[in-house]
């Protein structure tokens, strides 16, 4: 055991050590720190994990397979012996990577971002202790310990979306965030059971092994499945548990850009692609996955098309992208989907930063009707933010073109959902495509081109955001437009993230059609990005924007920002009857219980003023008392016999 | 037995007297009465010595230190039992009489052989002096002193109540004497209605 | 023949009972004061007879019974003279005593 420390790859176990003190030191101490140093701290401890992750992704090249390391028991029952340790292998290393990378980034902003606000050192604490948990998720061995960081996400995620708590709203948009969350936790826990109940075991490299024992589609790895499909879909905000996601907006930008867009809301890609032997060998389950990502990407685009609000489109395109990524591991294309997972977070990172920019520079303004015209006062923002939404939308030779491609090759060419509609799956993914190309081209617009359509007080003041603001947009724009080139198109060219990726990753066996309709499908998705910038060209850089916002005005459009009815179905179903179920019970409350106990006081005081009239101070009742008393002891002596 | 009965009676007759007699000094009397009776009644039971401290102390000393106070306080006659509890009256006289029949009814239930009266008679030597002194000084001694030391309290405790605070006591007599109004000489209550005497209500 | 000693109980019990209502029904302490002094001697009566009886059995028993006696009647003695004490600073107050005006506890 001790040997094994020796090994490089190994100390990427210490990742999560570093940013948890980080977040004991931050959370114990940083409240009376001077204002930088929380955050300095905080990113410092990431800094080191980001240097143990490094070194270990560096160790794992050449190398074929990871580093299981067992660290201590932890429930050594009979017939479930379940311990704490790590796994390192290249999913878990490309993983940590993003968190820790990005997360650096995010940290380095966050240090302005969050200047002079009363909850520094809580924040800081806060994402380096999301940090450790996420690591913690990652490197998992067994469903146990992935469950300690998956509910340990769910609570920072809580905690950060009502960061600032003292407003209603924020606090009721972490509370929907965790409930919802909730719901995909108890499937969690039912798989897990299952897991344990048919393989035995709850580390996840024996389930995997033993997966493939079972019968192709045999009925209770389907189960174990769809069980997983519930609680990836509460925590990656899939349909029907996305609507937490927009309203999580609600918290600090920098938050939304590293929880909801570049890790928290990937651990559910990450659950099914670390369980990929077994969805492999349950294609009903892999195509619920599917069907489940593709319908949200759609309905999410669509959603995203009304949105007035900066982070709300940014949002429901994180969901959109996110549908992306499950109709990928879905179709059995593991590594394209972990791919996708790696350029979003630059780019999804980068326009979440470069968002939190503006309304920094804006004092808060975050509708985008009171936007426009920022690109030319805000030089680096809207140029890293133009990068993002290029890559976003998939032109050619950015990183989102590659990773775009590399899913819907993956789609079409799918074996394990062949039967389930996988082309079908196809036309609805290349369609959001190019809806994703049309509402970012129009995020773009409203906020850094055309007139400025900003109020008066706050124009005079916009002006470019700190240098510690701008890096991190710099660097994740440098890295959302080269990253692609890991992950060139596999048919035709080296792509390196899929042999990477190849020893963590069940390997199913694809489709391979002749080399014209694979690029056919490369042109049918630069068609539809094309498709989609120049639509929202003619639309809103010809003139026609205030047309194109009364149109998202109207029913349709309403009902588009309401999140296409989903909320308020939930608060007509769920939330209606919990309420009246309180009410229900406040009646009970206040009338039988308040009521009976106001009964038993006014019971109790009668009986206290009949008492009290013995105490009437008048001398010969006393005595009169007395003689009775005396009398009535005679009595029952006589009564006796006369011997007491 | 007839000796017995006739005290008895007086005795009963005397009780009430004291209970319902309206005029207070008539029921002082009527106690005095009671008494005496008592005292006999202790010489039939071979209780000599008691008999005379009985007639000595009791109906000589406290009786008279009564009708001492009853003069000095003007008490004129008592207002009958008034309404101030409804029911107190007849309470009292059911719960006397219940009382009275159960002790009595237990006295007879329990009942021992009387004494033999020569043995009674040897033993008590007729209750003298020299007996109960042998008790008092021998077996009682402690209580003896006890009430040596409750009699000093008691002289200290009734000088300590009826002495005067404002100094008259010991300086010029003010006009009216030692005793104060609207009490005039002992015994001329009558017409002297002012000061509440007759125990009207106050506050 | 010799007097029953429970007629001498029975008849301390009816002089008890008879003082117990004057305490009762009268309005004057001090003639609630002559009732209770009835009472005191019910019990002497009790007393007395008893010791008479037990003298029958044992000469110390009847001894001290009357020695008994003896200390409450010293007892009484103190008692009323306090209490008359008592009755008369009460008066100078006062100038009343009507029994239920002396409470100083309020319903």
């Amino acid at each position: 055991m001790t040997g094994a420390w020796s090994d490089p790859v190994a100390w990427a176990a210490l990742a999560p050590l570093f940013a948890l003190a980080g977040a004991l030191l931050v959370g114990l101490f940083g409240r009376r720190w001077p204002e930088p140093l929380p955050g300095v701290v905080a990113s410092l401890a990431i800094a080191a994990a980001f240097v143990v992750a490094a070194v270990a992704s560096v160790g794992l090249l050449g190398r074929d397979a990871g580093v299981a390391l067992t660290l201590w028991p932890f429930l050594p029952v009979a017939g479930l012996d379940v311990s704490v340790g790590v796994v390192v292998d290249p999913l878990a290393a490309t993983f940590l990577l993003i968190i820790t990378g990005v997360g650096l980034l995010i940290h380095v902003y966050s240090i302005d971002y969050m200047r002079d606000d009363d909850g520094n050192a809580r924040y800081f604490a806060l994402l380096n202790l999301f940090v450790a948990s996420m690591l913690v998720l990652v490197l998992a061995d067994s469903l146990v310990l992935l469950f300690v960081g998956w509910e340990g996400v769910g609570v920072c995620s809580y905690l950060l979306i009502g960061f600032w708590y003292r407003q209603r709203a924020n606090a009721d948009a972490g509370r929907k965030a965790f409930i919802v969350n909730r719901i995909g936790d108890a499937g969690f826990l039912l798989a897990s059971f299952l897991v344990a109940a048919t393989f035995g075991t709850l580390t996840i490299a024996d389930a995997n092994a033993q997966a493939g024992s079972f019968a192709f589609g045999a009925g209770v790895l389907t189960a174990i499945g769809l069980l997983f499909l519930l609680a990836a879909a509460g925590k990656s905000a899939q349909l029907p548990l996305h609507v937490w996601l927009p309203d999580a907006m609600a918290g600090p930008t920098p938050v939304s850009a590293l929880i909801h867009a570049a890790t928290m809301v990937t651990a559910g890609v990450y659950l099914v692609a670390r369980l990929s032997p077994l969805y492999a060998q349950a294609p009903a389950a892999s195509a619920a996955v599917a069907w489940v990502g593709a319908l949200t990407a759609l309905i999410a685009a669509v959603a995203a098309l009304a949105q007035t609000d900066i982070k709300r489109i940014l949002a429901y395109s994180t969901v959109s992208q996110l549908g992306f990524m499950f109709a990928a591991v879905g179709a059995g294309a593991y590594a394209a989907a972990v791919f996708h997972v790696f350029t979003h977070a630059f780019f999804k990172g980068l326009l979440f930063l470069a968002a939190g920019s503006v309304i920094h520079a804006l004092h808060g303004e975050q509708d985008v009707r009171r936007m426009g015209g920022l690109g030319r006062r805000m030089r680096l923002t809207g140029s890293s933010a133009l990068v993002g939404t290029l890559a976003i939308a998939g032109v050619p030779l950015l990183s989102g073109f590659f990773s775009k491609e590399a899913i819907l090759g993956g789609v079409w060419n799918s074996t394990l959902v062949e039967d389930y509609g996988s082309r079908l799956l196809f036309a609805l993914l290349l369609v959001t495509a190019g809806l994703t190309a049309f509402y970012m081209f129009r995020w773009y617009h409203r906020v850094f081109c055309g007139e400025s359509r900003l109020a008066r007080d706050v124009a005079a003041k916009v002006h470019e955001s700190p240098g510690t603001m701008t890096a991190p947009l710099v660097v994740l724009a440098a890295l959302a437009a080269v990253a692609g080139y890991l992950g060139l198109p596999a048919f035709a060219f080296p792509n390196w993230i899929k042999s990477w990726l190849a020893p963590s990753l069940a390997s199913v066996g694809a489709l391979h059609p002749p080399l014209w309709v694979e690029w056919l499908l490369v042109a049918a998705s630069v068609v539809a990005a094309a498709a989609g910038l120049a639509a929202g060209w003619w639309i809103y850089e010809r003139g026609r924007g205030a047309l194109a916002e009364r149109v998202g005005g109207g029913v349709m459009g309403r009902f588009a920002r309401d999140g296409l009815g989903f909320d308020a179905a939930y608060r007509a179903g769920a939330v209606s009857t919990a309420e009246g179920l309180a009410a229900g019970l406040a009646v009970a409350d206040r009338d039988l219980l308040d009521r009976g106990i106001a009964a038993g006081v006014t019971t109790a005081s009668w009986l206290g003023r009949a008492v009290a009239a013995w105490q009437s101070g008048f001398v010969r009742l006393y005595a009169l008392a007395t003689l009775i008393g005396l009398t009535a002891l005679a009595v029952v002596v006589a009564a006796l016999g006369g011997r007491a | 037995m007839a000796t017995f009965t006739v005290l008895a009676v007086v005795m009963v007759v005397g009780a009430l007297g004291v209970v319902l007699l309206r005029q207070p000094v008539h029921a002082a009397l009527a106690l005095v009465g009671t008494l005496l009776a008592l005292a006999v009644t202790y010489v039939t039971l071979e209780a000599h010595f008691l008999a005379a401290i009985q007639v000595i102390v009791y109906a000589g000393a406290i009786m008279v230190l009564f009708l001492f106070v009853l003069m000095l306080l003007n008490v004129q006659r008592s207002i009958g039992p008034q309404r101030s509890l409804p029911g107190l009256r007849w309470a009292a006289y059911a719960t006397a009489v219940v009382l009275a029949t159960a002790v009595a009814l237990v006295a007879f239930w329990d009942g021992r052989p009387a004494p033999d009266p020569a043995v009674v008679s040897l033993h008590l030597q007729g209750g003298s002096a020299a007996g109960i002194a042998d008790v008092l000084f021998g077996e009682l001694l402690l209580a003896f002193h006890l009430v040596g030391v409750l009699l000093l309290t008691g002289v200290v405790g009734a000088v300590a109540l009826v002495q005067r605070h404002d100094g008259s006591a010991h300086g010029a007599p003010k006009a009216g004497g030692p005793l104060p109004a609207p009490e005039g000489p002992v015994g001329s209550g009558r017409g002297r209605k002012r000061g509440a005497l007759a125990g009207g209500r106050r506050s | 023949m010799t007097v029953p000693t429970e007629a001498y109980v029975a008849l301390s019990a009816a002089l008890f009972a008879i003082g117990a209502m004057g305490v009762l029904i009268r309005r004057s302490a001090i003639l609630v004061f002559l009732s209770v002094e009835l009472m005191l001697n019910a019990g002497n009566l009790a007393l007395v007879a008893y010791a008479r009886h037990w003298a029958g059995f044992d000469a110390l028993a009847g001894l001290s019974g009357q020695t008994v006696v003896f200390i409450v009647l010293a007892v009484a003695a103190a008692e009323v003279a306090v209490g008359l004490g008592i009755l008369v600073a009460i008066f100078r107050d006062r100038s009343s005593t009507d029994v239920d005006a002396l409470s100083g506890v309020r319903l």
